[in-house]
């Protein structure tokens, strides 16, 4: 035991490490160690190669993946080499007992059909000797341990019936229960919303230092890699491009694809230069839409509104119950202003919003309206363009139907096809496009034709739900910017709905706090993050900090 | 030199080599061109009788051999079948215009008027449809016309249920909710938003229905409640030879080979072209 313990330098070595698919290389010439009782944090781009990286050194790459050059140590042992097939019977002593990993999507990587309870059993069954009762009592005992209440109860659940968090943790709980000496978590809290978030987070340092295991912490978020890990490896294009302790990474960056990272996630302390400063200036001049008799006509205005949801509504036409979900929710939205609805998932900020544009209807109180039609902006870029057109097709057609809607607004096929052009150069992407299909673009080129096309009609209200939260942090900055820019020139007012309070401090002049459906806290940005009131709000900038 | 054999040699895309749309499209293709060839010319009188030609056996003059009134059986299958496609397409157009409207609106809108239909719907399918055309001919007569019109409404029901199940997965894309927030109208939402979404599903079963049609209209046919004799449909003219089976075996086999012939061709074309639609459009 003793002298393994001098021969060992670190738990993982991963040594000149190359992997291609076919041609092309996914991974080229990667060099890292973890030691034991350390976290590395992964960081980089989608498509960066860090869960290629991650899936060799497990093992669990796909037949086409090959390795070129290097090899993965483990403990000592040599798993992977370049040259040699795959040891799958060497594999399989290691994976799930010795090391594990957990995967991105709860929602995906449990199976339905089984209770939560015999698929974490499963690893038991495989690995030890013990018998039924005293698997159970270990899944219990695990489940407690990462923190899921009434464990004993849970066993017999199905995933359906617990929430992604509680998914996620179940997850961990698996990986963890054999404590093995190495876990990857590729993405853990990519699909959950920032309380849980800080969690997991708190969770995985937790386990670490009581396993005082080595831990691969896979993330594009540069944020969380800061808060967990000991050191980072940031990683581009398939190499490694900077490694080291994570007070040097965000202290002294040396190169200079970590420095534009940094600066592209949306922080207090690096606001990007030329956002908000600049927006409240504008803040005092009224566009041409402001047309009222001081300039102050709001363009939106919210009275003490109730939105409510009807539940078990099938079946019993006279009992209808109805479960309220926003309740008293009162604010006031001026012309040419970003106004910021920060709150948790499920605390009812969408169905506000729908509430607002009338795509709910069942509500309570008053909405006024003081703009045409105002637009809205989805979260999902893949879902917010129709597949089967061109994106000069899907940027001309709100033009048409405001025309079909109001004669004054009739413009001949040559105009619309030139505002569309305008348009299109407006959001960053040039005249190829115009006759290309959704399909044929990347989520941010999306994104920007939903940004376009909600903004083409010039509408003096726009409603942004989550419109960065399914995109890399280098695309989330780039479309803020572009959002700002937009809505600098085109005089828009914005409701900019977030659960990352960073965002919403780079885009908004005033701030909305939201929870349980209602909205807790509002004023001025700066205002509400110096001195905060709410008990709710401070521990959200306080989970949210990033120093 | 290489150059040269280059050129010779053509590079064939994935697609023209696939078997099942080889197959499929060389069977419907000759299918459709004796179809059409028959629309104007046929190598004998598809009416006229003979006696001294009755029950000839399949040989160069006669291909398919003679039946009971020494017509030639060959240019009798090249009026019937197209008799048949021809009955076949209208009751698909029919039943698939119907079941895209019904479909739609049923899928989109929901509530009353879609528990309404569809249980409609699910008492239609709780018949045989061939049992149901029967009925509804019986009442309104039998004849060209009424063929179409009774098998148009048999065969609506598939389609408006698939139509409406994908009316139902689109009508709450986030695409659509900005349509509406866009201020399009309804009718353009359903035909000009949703509907070019639908067609890849649909026409799988459109091309499904066609081959549904072609077997229906053969089977009223051969019961005698389609077309009527003088007139050649494969579906009477099986119903005839079912007489000579032991006399003249060939009049039945190659009747019945024909109607596989047209089904099974086009069953392989729109199988290869389901398949390589994926392809094609990532060519594009």
């Amino acid at each position: 035991m003793n002298d393994k313990v001098f021969v060992q330098k670190s738990m993982i070595q991963i040594e000149d490490l190359s992997v291609s698919f076919g041609s092309t290389d996914a991974v080229k010439n990667v060099s890292l160690e973890i030691a034991k009782g350390e976290i590395l944090g992964m960081v980089g781009e989608s498509g960066s190669g860090k869960s290629v990286t991650a899936l060799t050194l497990m093992g669990l790459t796909a037949e086409s993946a090959k390795i070129t050059s290097g090899r993965v140590c483990f403990d000592g042992v040599t798993l992977a080499e370049a040259g040699k097939p795959r040891d799958r019977a060497l594999y399989r002593e290691y994976q799930g007992s010795r090391m594990s990993m957990v995967f991105q999507e709860p929602m995906t990587s449990l199976n339905p059909t089984q209770k939560v309870g015999s698929q974490v059993e499963e690893m038991l069954k495989l690995h030890t000797t013990l018998d039924r009762n005293e698997r159970r009592d270990r899944v219990a005992e695990s489940f407690a341990a990462v923190g899921l209440k009434d464990p004993k109860l849970l066993l017999d659940q199905y995933p359906h019936q617990l929430s992604g968090g509680m998914r996620q943790r179940v997850m961990i709980a698996m990986a963890v229960i054999l404590h093995p000496d190495l876990i990857v978590a590729d993405e853990p809290t990519t699909a959950l919303d920032v309380t849980i978030q800080n969690q997991i987070i708190s969770l995985l340092r937790e386990i670490n230092r009581r396993e005082n295991n080595a831990m691969l912490f896979i993330t594009h978020d540069l944020n969380l890699a800061r808060r967990l890990c000991h050191r980072i490896a940031v990683m581009k294009d398939g190499r490694v491009v900077e490694c080291a302790g994570t007070e040097e990474i965000f202290g002294a960056p040396k190169e200079e694809y970590t420095r534009s990272l940094i600066r592209a996630v949306p922080s207090r302390v690096n606001a990007v230069p030329g956002g908000r400063k600049e927006a409240q200036s504008r803040g005092a001049v009224y566009g041409a839409d402001g047309a009222g008799a001081d300039g102050r006509q709001p363009v939106l205005e919210v009275h003490d509104l109730h939105v409510y949801y009807p539940e078990s509504a099938k079946g019993f036409p006279g009992r209808k119950q109805r479960k309220c979900v926003v309740s008293g929710a009162d604010f006031v939205l001026y012309p040419g202003e970003v106004l910021g609805l920060v709150g948790e998932s499920g605390c009812g900020k969408s169905s506000l919003s729908k509430a607002i544009l009338g795509m709910n209807r069942e509500i309570k109180g008053t909405v006024k309206h003081h703009s045409t039609r105002p637009q809205m902006v989805f979260q999902d870029p893949y879902s917010s363009l129709n597949p089967s057109k061109t994106v000069g097709w899907l940027l001309m057609e709100p033009l048409r139907a405001a025309g079909a809607l109001d004669k004054n607004l009739l413009m001949s096929g040559q105009e619309m096809e030139e505002r569309a052009r305008e348009m299109l150069a407006r959001v960053g992407l040039d005249e190829r496009y115009m006759s290309r299909r959704p399909s044929q673009l990347s989520g941010g080129q999306r994104q920007r034709v939903s940004i376009g096309q909600a903004l083409i009609t010039r509408p003096g209200l726009v409603i942004a739900d989550e419109p960065v939260s399914a995109l890399d942090v280098t695309l989330q900055a780039q479309i803020l910017d572009l959002m700002r820019r937009l809505q600098r020139e085109m005089q828009a007012a914005y409701l900019f709905i977030s659960h990352d309070i960073n965002v919403v401090y780079c885009m908004s002049d005033r701030i909305m706090v939201m929870k349980d459906g209602k909205i807790i806290e509002q004023g001025e940005t700066e205002e509400v993050f110096a001195n905060p009131k709410e008990e709710y709000t401070k521990a959200l900038l306080k989970e949210s900090y990033t120093g | 030199m290489t150059g040269m054999k280059k050129e010779r040699k053509p590079h064939i895309p994935r697609v023209l080599r696939d078997p099942y749309l080889l197959a499929g499209a060389f069977m419907t293709l000759t299918a459709l061109l004796a179809v059409l060839v028959g629309l104007f010319w046929t190598p004998y009188s598809t009416t006229a009788m003979d006696a001294a030609e009755r029950f000839h056996a399949p040989s160069w003059r006669h291909l398919f051999g003679t039946d009971n009134f020494g017509r030639d059986i060959f240019s009798r299958v090249m009026k019937g079948a197209g008799t048949t496609i021809f009955i076949s397409s209208l009751v698909v157009l029919f039943s698939a215009s119907l079941g895209i409207v019904t479909g739609a609106v049923t899928g989109y809108f929901g509530g009353v008027v879609d528990e309404i239909v569809m249980r409609f719907i699910d008492a239609v399918n709780g018949f045989p449809s061939i049992l149901l055309a029967l009925v509804m001919i019986s009442i309104l007569n039998s004849g060209r016309h009424n063929l179409i019109l009774a098998l148009g409404i048999v065969f609506t029901p598939s389609f408006a249920r698939i139509v409406r199940s994908e009316f139902i997965r689109f009508r709450d894309a986030d695409y659509i909710s900005r349509a509406r927030l866009m201020g399009v109208g309804k009718l353009r939402i359903l035909f000009v938003h949703i509907l070019p979404n639908v067609f890849s599903t649909f026409w799988v079963s459109v091309m499904i229905g066609f081959n549904n049609g072609i077997l229906a209209e053969s089977g009223m046919s051969f019961l005698g409640i389609g077309v009527k004799p003088p007139d050649a449909s494969l579906g009477n003219m099986l119903s005839d030879a079912q007489g000579y089976l032991m006399k003249a075996p060939w009049y039945a086999l190659f009747t019945g080979l024909s109607i596989v012939w047209i089904v099974l061709g086009f069953s392989l074309l729109s199988e290869g072209i389901r398949r390589n639609a994926g392809e094609v459009s990532d060519e594009r």
